[in-house]
């Protein structure tokens, strides 16, 4: 059996095996395994990258065919080190053989996505992920399953009656011969012949394609399945679903620029130097920074404020892409491969804490760092790299859209960018105090740390988030072989763009000198004494447990006021409106269409003849 | 490697060194303004040494402690990134971008340590210290961005060179706006009113700072000090020009030139913050935030896009 084949659907097969033998501890393992298969696979592969490696099976009449090239290795790198993680986790958290079939099934579509060489594949693998992510939701909550089903239903047949149309013009469903296809016909417009796609035809493609891929990453204003969806499952599985699957999204528009970039481009036009399609998705990408962090810092649900930060998160990685650089896309890349390091980890450190507590609410925590350092060291990490601290991978990935951003000369979405990052720190910050410090209620007070598999899982992607922050050029290194150019420069401590270097070894060894001078500092002043957390100021009141110290509820609230205009804007709300109406229409048609009464059905059979005899027949 | 260290040893006493005179400076101008004597312009080294002096400590964990050393640790990090002059350690890494996230880091760890006191005080002021971070992040990133884009190159020293030809940041249009939008965000930076929302001493009790005495807070006012240096000489950098002089033959008289023509840029950015400072009651939290979005949003802006034209 080819090697790729066996990578792809390794996890499937594992998946269903996990499904029917149901042994507690055989399950798991196999679980593991399916999930450890195609990592082993991919780090195997590597060598054998530059030729490229092939493997096709056919399935009613069409070729599926799988192809790995630098591109989808790095993507499926991201899927299978996130997705061993994540299935690591569920060894603790999972609670039946259901989940282990989906969430290894959605593991195999997300391969199957990032491996995909024609449409067809791309597509089946796309629905194969959807319905599996589906299903692990819908255990758990029917309403935001059957949201999430809906948007999804609804990007992908965008994506279908693309793919109709595409296939209709082109004839060929393979990557290769569309993209030489379009690149012909973009050359034909541009020396002044009749190109086979119009401007209306490509603007048509570019929109369907928008919308599916919008929908997978949670593009604004296509994001509002993120939030229930990503809460309302089983956390480790969700640092998979946050972590890879919104990737699925960021992989297809970078499909569409492999596709269709030079068409696009000719068509429609540029902006300020930037192609117009991509300000397009870069400006979306901005809003969705935005909305994702103001909305993420005014949850008071610990999943929540992840899945609105994850949305935040991915708006970056669409600003990169959108301003269309070769620096611009290897930006996006690495933040979607930092934004999984931590992302995973960060839903991993969710999953602990309700595993643990039981609890998910910011009302219900607090002061667990003592409880938990393991957990509180991870989350330390992840905290870090997500704010953008120097020196974890979080800043390295950041930096580079910001340099990518304003090198491009377009400072609306400069600024933009930059009230992301200081909204990262806000809602980061809000998490660390209602979780981890301060007073500690006494129904988790005997608190243990995390179980095993998940500390291993965290341990993996908190040591990656750390070696790739202290060596980006290990990253960078992979993503200047996409383009088969020296994009971003430097060595692996240092990323050098000509107009601005970042050295991450030079930040790491100064911030260490630094904490050495403070320290000596430190311990030059008396010894010091430790005190509960009730010995404190009150306004020199005495305090004791029963007071509630710690500001857990709407944390925010300034914010929330300062914003209050912009809240009562929801796009939730539009389409819940937008969906009842439609379900009222249906109402409606049942009632008069068929509405019982014999005699009406006798003259829609009149009406209909009238028509046919109008017509002549 | 042993010049890098003893170059980089001279700037953290300096800078500590500068930074306390600076303090002394803001009480003894403040003073002045408010027709008192004021205390002499080394009381804050005086202060910090009795905080160190201390016979009891006490600490709220492990967090507690660690937050402080971290805040400091930082803030010398972020100095050795910021070229001063010509004996900068760091300065051919000095980018924007980095200095820019790295003045903002020791903020994380004195609301870590803050917040693991678990003190209500220090709670408010650490989210009014972040809404404040949010607020000043959109005029502060507007003046970066035009920065970036007027001189087209990241690396502050490249910047503080191509001054040394075209004359001042400040005489520039887009830059102009960029720099006036930097220092009202300053303003906040420096914890100065009408700004200082997040300490806010007869509010709320100094906020974050509410639970730290002895040597914790000796170690932050040593923090403040290296900070006030950090950021003045970055802005004295950026827009002011900074100086790198070489009209004489000596090296030493060079750099000491620099230095002096350095403070001087130094003080002028603090005298203007003071001044600020003094006339002005402070604003609530809200009404900065909504501050910050309007008019500093509003000039920066217009920079960046006068800037990328």
């Amino acid at each position: 059996m080819n090697e790729l084949l066996l990578i792809v659907f390794s996890p499937l097969i594992a998946g269903v095996i996990a499904w029917v033998i149901r042994i507690r501890g055989v399950r798991e393992g196999i679980g593991i395994l399916g999930a450890l298969i195609p990592l082993l696979g991919l780090i195997k592969a590597y060598p054998s990258l530059d030729h490229g490696i092939k493997a096709t099976i056919t399935v009613g009449g069409f070729e599926i065919g799988f192809l790995l090239s630098h591109m989808s290795w790095v993507f499926s790198m991201i899927a299978v080190v996130v997705g061993f993680s994540a299935t690591l986790g569920m060894v603790t958290t999972a609670r039946d053989n259901y989940e282990w079939l989906f969430a290894l099934m959605s593991l195999t579509g997300v391969l199957g996505v990032f491996l995909a060489q024609d449409l067809v594949t791309f597509f089946i693998s796309w629905e194969i992920m959807t319905f599996a992510s589906f299903m692990m939701v819908f255990k758990f909550n029917r309403q935001a399953s059957l949201k999430y089903f809906l948007l999804s239903i609804i990007g992908a047949y965008a994506m279908l009656i693309a793919i109709g149309v595409i296939y209709a013009k082109t004839g060929s469903f393979a990557f290769s011969e569309i993209s030489a296809f379009f690149r012909k016909d973009a050359m034909m417009a541009m020396l002044g012949g009749q190109p086979a796609f119009s401007r209306f035809d490509t603007a048509l493609v570019y929109l369907l394609f928008l919308v599916a891929f919008g929908v997978k990453a949670g593009m604004f204003p296509l994001h509002v399945w993120a939030p229930d969806a990503y809460s309302e499952t089983d956390q480790s599985y969700t640092a998979m679903f946050s972590g890879v699957l919104s990737k699925a999204g960021v992989y297809g528009f970078i499909l569409l620029y492999i596709l269709m970039y030079g068409k696009l481009m000719v068509s429609l036009g540029q902006f300020r130097g930037a192609p117009l399609f991509g300000y397009i998705i870069a400006f979306l990408g901005g809003l969705t920074i935005m909305v994702g962090g103001v909305l993420a810092a005014l949850q008071e649900d610990i999943r929540k404020l992840f899945a609105y930060s994850s949305i935040s998160q991915l708006g970056y990685i669409l600003v990169g892409l959108g301003i269309g650089t070769s620096l611009g896309i290897e930006a996006a890349i690495y933040h979607a491969i930092s934004h999984a390091l931590f992302k995973g980890l960060f839903f991993l450190i969710v999953a602990t804490l309700i595993y643990r507590t039981g609890k998910t609410e910011f009302k219900d925590f607090g002061g667990l760092a003592e409880k938990m350092p393991y957990t509180f060291a991870m989350a330390f990490i992840a905290i870090l790299s997500l704010a953008g601290i120097p020196p974890l991978v979080g800043f390295a990935s950041k930096w580079l859209i910001f340099e990518a951003v304003i090198s491009q000369n377009l400072p609306i979405l400069g600024g933009m960018v930059f009230f992301g990052s200081a909204i990262g720190f806000v809602y980061l910050i809000r998490f660390t105090y209602a979780v981890w410090f301060g007073q500690r209620p006494s129904d988790i007070e005997n608190t243990k740390d995390a179980p095993l598999p998940l500390a291993i899982a965290m341990g993996i992607l908190g040591a990656l988030n750390v070696i790739f922050g202290i060596a980006p050029g290990i990253v960078a290194r992979e993503l200047n072989k996409l383009f088969n150019s020296q994009v971003i420069g430097g060595n692996i401590w240092e990323l050098d763009l000509g107009f601005g270097r970042y050295n991450a070894l030079l930040v790491t060894i100064w911030l260490v000198i630094g904490l050495l001078i403070a320290a000596i500092l430190y311990f030059l002043g008396a010894s010091v004494r430790k005190v509960p957390v009730t010995d404190t100021y009150q306004s020199g009141n005495p305090v004791t447990m029963d007071y509630n110290l710690t500001i857990r509820r709407n944390f925010f609230l300034p914010l929330k006021e300062a914003v209050e205009f912009w809240l009562r804007i929801s796009f939730d709300k539009l389409y819940r409106d937008v969906w009842k109406s439609i379900e009222d229409f249906a109402e409606t048609a049942r009632n008069y269409i068929y509405n019982g009464n014999v005699q009406a059905y006798a003259w829609y059979l009149a009406i209909i003849l009238l028509i046919l005899a109008i017509m002549g027949v | 490697m042993f010049r890098v260290v003893i170059n980089a040893l001279l700037i953290l006493i300096y800078a500590t060194f500068v930074g306390f005179m600076f303090m002394g400076i803001i009480r003894k101008v403040t003073a002045r303004i408010h027709r008192r004597i004021g205390p002499p312009i080394y009381q804050p080294i005086i202060d910090t040494l009795k905080l160190f002096g201390k016979k009891e400590n006490i600490t709220h964990g492990l967090i507690y402690d660690f937050g402080i050393v971290f805040a400091l640790g930082a803030t010398i990090l972020a100095l050795m990134f910021i070229p001063l002059g010509n004996i900068s350690v760091l300065r051919a890494y000095g980018d924007l971008i980095l200095i820019t996230f790295l003045l903002e880091i020791p903020m994380l760890g004195i609301m870590f340590a803050a917040m693991s006191s678990g003190n209500p005080y220090a709670g408010i002021g650490a989210q009014r210290a972040l809404l404040t971070l949010l607020a000043i992040q959109v005029p502060l990133g507007f003046a970066i961005i035009t920065l970036a884009e007027y001189y087209g190159t990241f690396s502050t020293y490249e910047i503080v060179m191509a001054q040394q030809i075209h004359g001042w940041s400040i005489f520039h249009l887009p830059l102009l706006l960029a720099a006036i939008a930097y220092d009202i965000v300053l303003q906040a930076m420096f914890g100065k009113e009408p700004f200082d929302i997040m300490i806010a001493p007869g509010e709320i009790s100094l906020g974050p700072m509410v639970e730290f005495g002895g040597k914790h807070l000796g170690i932050l006012q040593v923090q403040h000090a290296i900070g006030l240096f950090a950021e003045t000489l970055f802005f004295a950098n950026i827009f002011l020009g900074g100086a790198v002089i070489t009209t004489f033959s000596n090296p030493i008289l060079n750099t000491l030139a620099t230095l002096v023509v350095l403070l001087i840029k130094q003080l002028a950015v603090l005298l203007l913050a003071i001044f600020i400072s003094t006339i002005f009651p402070r604003f609530t939290i809200d009404q900065a935030a909504k501050f910050y979005w309007k008019w500093p949003t509003i000039i920066a802006a217009l920079g960046a896009i006068l800037a990328s034209l």
